[in-house]
């Protein structure tokens, strides 16, 4: 059975044409549905990669009007040809899920509650944390005499989750910085 | 992975240990059925019958923590029955070098072991060389100081008996495996080895992998189709962020991190680059310092002069010998010595042992950033149950990170493959990706340096670094480009223009790369090759599906590592039937041979493991911390009061931190006699804090479980589906017991041992699922690796009164 | 000639993407499940109005000592000449349909006509067990077939999703071939292999144990070959809202 990009199969005679109304009686939903065709008519297919294990299965996006309508696997992609997981297959309600966080979210010293911020407070807060930090903890020499640059009070933890560009960045930061309790999953 | 996913299906053999690929890397199943479907057997050797097994031809389970006396067992059935690839182990291993004078091992241990600093003398395990300074070799393999003879006598030890007393497998199930795995030694017969954090996460992990490497390479099954060690890696993009490295001991493309003992760049390149003194050795690593240099200039960009070692002087500096992964992390914490940093991404609340010291540590900072899709045990920790908000002085920010679908950018997947994945929607809410958030924050940060002065700034200032956060951009800067107008050939690349390959790079400053590896992924002729999505192939190829031209995969499109040993010295394969590279008299077809010299019978070729100095397969290892061959040690928490092997009970060398919530149980104590291992589902992701909140995903995988014998049910007054209180010296676990013929007693040193195990994806964030597994887990790590050994520690179990952390 | 899958229980893994995936596409939302007093990886325990898929897991020591887990991911089996419908149709005409182009049987929105002793008997119809009705709503419901998807030349979204080859789809001659071709090539290694009331159904199983090691409504009764009628009477429940609105 050939496979195209959205998993067409071959159909017998004029099998392509969708059920009438008449063909199905008066029923209402869902048979209704199917004559007004699928929810990805007329989405445009982005293709991305699955989010987890290393197999990097191929995942095809259908979004419409900027919504995210569907998604299914990438029967181009010649290792998972099409298939996916359960958490793979999972990828739309994992996208769209109102559990997420929509808002940067501060919690400060000693109190009960989270409160909502804007980028531009918690990127100025976090950078002078940073800075005051070093200021204060970063070690140009050890007791060897050795010049080492640098500062042990300060880590970073992640992430396996992020991107290759997103990965040289975070190193090439911490190295400027002087951070050198670097780690992440790839050490679990 | 040596080899990659579909390449799986080559085999006439497939051993999985230490993975359970069915579940969690559930895909991989495709190509393994498909080799099963052409006869292969597949095995599954794991402590519980899983999903794996119930596909595999057949499972033995093992006591976790026996995998090097199972494998020794292997090795020693491969010697002693000449199972082995004479030819390939002669010719291409490090079989035939002989051993120096200084090389013994006695009582457990190898020489040159000092107990003061629980560490080796590596300088003992040296090979004898000739006038000429390269290692003597007798290919013979006669010699009773050749590493071949030495490795016999090392394994002989690892009779059927000991074997079976030690891992719980009765000796006729050890033999299924060892005979059915070694009938790959045959030069048209392949066997893979498919692993994961079962071989990793123990204070013998790094030898658990040496034991099979060394198998393969006695077997031939190293560089062929069909072949390999294949460590199926797990995180999202964790093959790519090893690659690009959010790792303290090591720099993009595998190169060491300095340390306090290397003050100049050339002190460095002096002490990381490899030399051979042998003509026919590749000895890759000699062209270190390019890479080095490169990366250097990519970080500083013209502020990297050779004045300043290109940068090299502002770098940071570990002690030499230091430890900086979580497990010394979270000890500093604890003690107070850290005051803030960065958790993207990551949920270590739950996926670190020790969970009730690290909960504790996380206390102690004064701030901290953390980014993620949903609340987590990590960012909530503050608010954790049975703890009071208002004693936590911690400043926490939590940043709502893009999901996958939300951003675009490369990943690199377990066969190396190099893919872009493309944003099909905006993110959620304010969401950002982590990319973007790190340079907007190190920019302000840039910013207030150059505003205020602090502290020497010129390592943050001088930074080559961007104004927005741009995929692309970084992709290209990865692979690299030259800061001068350079001929490479016949072809002149202008100043700016991206290099063809690593090849290209040198240590003048003249070339920039963030990541030598990934040099020739996105170049000017090409583009960004990680996008490329043509399945074309030559009929060599299709025969073995190998997709060059899909995506591409580091090294230089290399699909198949150390192919050059799937061919005789004469450029002929092994296996005509399968051919990865073949010498067709003018040059190489098929995969991109590693390196492009002719064939060695030419007399202008390379021995074909041409990563390593001498250019042969290490079944001697001198690099390892622990030891040039594998040995067999319990757990640092074991059930058994003695080594069947010799009076070493634990590993010699294995990493430890010391406070008073780092209790360990002393071996076989009747307090906790019970083996736990700990693992994924396939329908959580590691810690959870995703898939948790993905309610379709929690549907079928709702709470947290146990899953134990019937015979330790009984033994216990346990009943399916019965909430119970698993525990450690550490910790206790609320569970629901599912008591299950899939978990079986092991008849280990003469008596009955129960194993059980447990999931650690399940949380408190997530109400009425459980908390974390890792409250019960012990601190103790490899000691190459400093790994945790998540897979083995001692428990007990009993029912549970009433649950409090799980809805009844 | 209709669709037909072929379950080939023998490579199934249980990734349960099958199951997710059928929520997915169907935008069905998760039922809250639990461990306790269950423990099975099993979840959710049984098809319900949100799962018209579900992978069943049965497990044992078999005789030898060999441990056999068996997966067999239920689904309704697209009966040839559904009794359901039968049953439906002398209470409310098109609360089920039968699309004699694809196979697939369909529940309509007019089930909710049916009362709760209706149901009872169309589900006693079913030789597998299959409808569930919303008690909320009324609505009686179970698997598509993704007719949508069929009619618009994909595949159903479980058979898409699976990595194995367990799950297949196609006219129904060529599943029937390839399941015939399956089963020689199982049975070498398990002889009491067997294809699931293959003349029946258009969703045919492909198991490598005896049924009742899948589960219960794994077989019909009186499979294979029986006509329709025969099938009605076999199901043998009694027939008690049926005989309510005769009378």
């Amino acid at each position: 059975m050939h496979c195209n990009r959205r998993g067409f199969m071959k159909l017998s005679g004029a099998a392509l044409t969708c059920l009438s109304l008449g063909q199905l009686g008066n029923a209402l939903t869902p048979v209704k549905a199917y004559a007004a065709g699928l929810k990805i008519d007329g989405a445009k297919e982005v293709l991305t990669v699955c989010p987890f294990c290393s197999v990097s299965c191929h995942i095809v996006a259908y979004v419409k009007n900027g919504k995210l309508v569907s998604s299914e696997g990438d029967p181009d992609y010649p290792i998972n040809q099409g298939a996916l997981c359960a958490k793979g297959a999972a990828m739309l309600t994992m996208t769209t899920n109102e559990h997420r966080l929509h808002k940067p979210l501060y919690r400060a010293p000693y109190s009960e509650q989270w409160e909502e911020k804007s980028w531009d407070w918690v990127i100025e807060r976090i950078a002078r944390r940073v800075k005051e930090t070093r200021d204060k903890d970063f070690l140009e020499t050890n007791a060897k005499g050795h010049r080492v640059n640098r500062l042990d009070s300060m880590f970073l933890l992640g992430t396996s989750h992020a991107d290759n560009e997103e990965c040289a960045l975070f190193h090439q930061a911490m190295k400027g910085l002087g951070v050198v309790h670097m780690d992440h999953q790839a050490r679990i | 992975m040596t080899n990659h996913w579909i390449d799986i299906k080559n085999a006439d053999a497939i051993l999985i240990m230490g993975s359970n690929a069915a579940e969690h890397h559930p895909i991989s199943f495709k190509w393994v059925l498909d080799a099963k479907d052409k006869g292969a057997v597949v095995m599954h050797v794991d402590p519980k019958f899983s999903r794996t097994s119930a596909r595999s031809d057949f499972h033995v389970p093992l006591r976790s923590g026996t995998d090097i006396a199972f494998l020794g067992g292997m090795i020693n059935h491969i010697v002693q029955n000449k199972l082995y690839f004479r030819e390939y182990v002669a010719k291409y291993t490090n079989a035939a070098f002989i051993l120096g004078k200084d090389y013994s091992f006695k009582n457990g241990l190898f020489s040159g072991y000092d107990p003061a600093t629980r560490s080796y003398d590596r300088s003992k395990w040296a090979f004898e060389k000739d006038a000429n300074g390269v290692p003597k070799r007798d290919e013979s393999l006669t010699d009773p100081r050749c590493v071949f003879q030495q490795l016999a006598k090392h394994y002989s030890r690892y009779t059927l008996d000991k074997v079976s007393a030690t891992t719980g497998v009765p000796e006729d199930q050890l033999l299924r495996v060892y005979k059915a795995f070694g009938a790959t030694g045959r030069p048209d017969k392949a066997g893979t080895v498919m692993y994961a954090l079962g071989w990793t996460q123990h204070t013998v992990g790094v030898q658990n992998i040496r034991s099979a490497g060394i198998i393969q390479l006695l077997l031939g099954n190293i560089g062929i189709a069909g072949g390999g060690i294949n460590a199926l890696r797990g995180e999202p993009n964790v093959q790519g962020s090893t690659d690009h490295t959010l790792l303290y001991h090591i720099v993009p493309g595998y190169m060491a991190q300095p340390h306090d003992g290397w003050q100049t760049l050339a002190e460095y390149n002096k002490a990381n680059t490899p030399v051979s003194k042998d003509p026919e050795s590749a000895n890759w690593w000699q062209n270190k310092p390019k890479y080095f240099v490169s990366l250097l200039k990519a970080w500083y960009g013209d502020n990297g002069t050779p004045e300043n070692g290109f940068g090299y002087d502002y770098l940071p500096k570990i002690e030499k010998g230091g430890d900086y992964s979580y497990l010394f992390l979270f000890d500093r914490m604890y003690r107070g010595a850290v005051r803030g940093g960065f958790i993207m991404g990551l949920n270590p609340m739950q996926s670190v042992p020790n969970s009730n010291k690290v909960r504790k540590a996380l206390d102690n900072l004064e701030w901290l950033v953390t980014s993620e899709l949903h609340n987590s045990e990590t960012t909530d920790n503050w608010r954790r149950p049975g703890h009071d908000p208002k004693k936590v002085k911690t400043e926490v920010f939590l940043l709502p990170s893009a999901h996958r679908l939300e951003k675009e950018g490369s990943v690199t997947n377990s066969g190396r493959w190099h893919l872009w994945h493309y944003a099909a929607v905006k993110p959620g809410g304010e969401a950002q990706p982590f990319g973007w958030m790190i340079v907007k924050i190190l920019n302000r940060v840039r910013e207030l340096y150059a505003k205020e002065g602090g502290v020497y700034p010129d390592p943050v200032t001088k930074l080559d670094w961007p104004d927005h956060y741009d995929a692309e951009e970084v992709a290209k800067k990865v692979n690299g480009y030259f800061t001068k107008d350079t001929t490479v050939g016949k072809k002149l690349y202008k100043a700016g223009q991206q290099v063809p390959s690593f090849t290209a790079l040198k240590d003048d400053g003249s070339t920039v790369s963030l990541n030598w590896l990934y040099a020739g992924g996105f170049t000017e002729e090409d583009g960004n090759k990680s996008k490329r999505r043509d399945a074309s192939q030559t009929p060599l190829q299709a025969a073995i599906g190998l997709y060059p031209n899909w995506s591409w995969c580091w090294p230089v499109n290399r699909r198949i590592l150390y192919n050059r040993a799937s061919v005789d010295v004469n450029g002929k394969p092994w296996n005509p039937a399968k051919t990865v590279i073949a010498w067709d008299g003018a040059k190489w077809i098929g995969d991109v041979p590693d390196g492009g010299w002719p064939p060695l019978a030419t007399g202008k070729g390379r021995h074909p493991f041409i990563m390593s100095k001498d250019g042969f397969g290490q079944l001697f290892g001198p690099g390892r911390l622990d030891g040039p061959f594998s040995e067999h040690y319990e757990p640092v928490e074991t059930p058994v009061a003695k080594n069947l092997f010799s009076r070493q009970l634990n590993s010699p060398c294995y990493k430890f931190v010391a406070s008073d919530m780092d209790l360990l149980s002393k071996p076989a104590t009747p307090k906790f006699p019970i083996v736990l291992t700990t693992y994924c589902v396939t329908e959580h992701w590691c810690g959870g804090g995703e898939t948790r909140n993905v309610p379709n995903l929690l549907e079928a995988e709702p709470q947290l479980y146990v899953e134990m014998s019937h015979e330790l049910a009984e033994e216990k007054g346990i009943k399916n589906g019965d909430g119970v209180i698993v525990s450690s010296i550490r910790g206790e676990v609320q569970a629901i017991a599912m008591v299950t013929v899939r978990m079986r007693p092991l008849k280990v040193h003469g008596r009955i041992i129960h194993e059980i195990g447990m999931p650690f994806c399940f949380g408190w964030t997530t109400p009425g699922c459980g908390d974390s597994t890792n409250r019960l887990t012990p601190s103790v790590g490899d000691p190459n690796t400093t790994i945790p050994e998540f897979k083995a520690c001692l428990v007990n179990i009993r029912k549970a009164e009433k649950l409090t952390e799980l809805s009844m | 000639m209709p669709k037909s899958f072929l379950i080939d229980t023998s490579r199934c893994t249980a990734c349960r993407g099958c199951q997710i995936a059928c929520k997915e596409w169907h935008g069905l939302p998760a039922n809250k499940t639990k461990q306790y007093g269950w423990g099975s990886h099993q979840n959710p325990q049984d098809l319900n109005p949100n799962n018209y898929k579900l992978v069943r897991f049965t497990e044992r020591l078999d005789e030898n000592g060999v441990v056999r887990w068996n997966f067999f991911p239920d689904q309704c089996r697209h009966c040839v000449e559904p009794p359901c419908k039968d049953m439906a149709d002398t209470v409310v005409e098109g609360a089920i349909l039968h699309d004699k182009e694809t196979g697939a049987v369909l529940y309509t929105d007019k089930t909710r006509l049916l009362s709760e002793d209706d149901f009872a008997s169309v589900r006693d119809a079913c030789p597998y067990n299959i409808p569930r009705r919303d008690p909320e709503t009324g609505l009686v419901s179970k698997c598509t077939m993704c007719n949508d998807r069929v009619h618009a030349g994909m595949l159903p979204a479980c058979v898409k999703s699976c990595p194995t080859g367990a799950m297949n789809f196609g006219e129904r001659d060529e599943m029937l071939t390839l399941a015939n071709r399956r089963l020689a090539k199982v049975r070498k290694t398990f002889p009491e292999a067997m294809l699931v009331d293959p003349a029946d159904v258009n969703v045919i199983y492909l198991i490598a144990d005896k049924p009742e090691f899948f589960g219960e409504y794994v077989v019909a009764e009186n499979a294979p070959s029986m006509g329709r009628r025969q099938l009605l009477a076999k199901a043998g429940r009694p027939f008690q809202g049926l005989f309510d609105h005769l009378t």
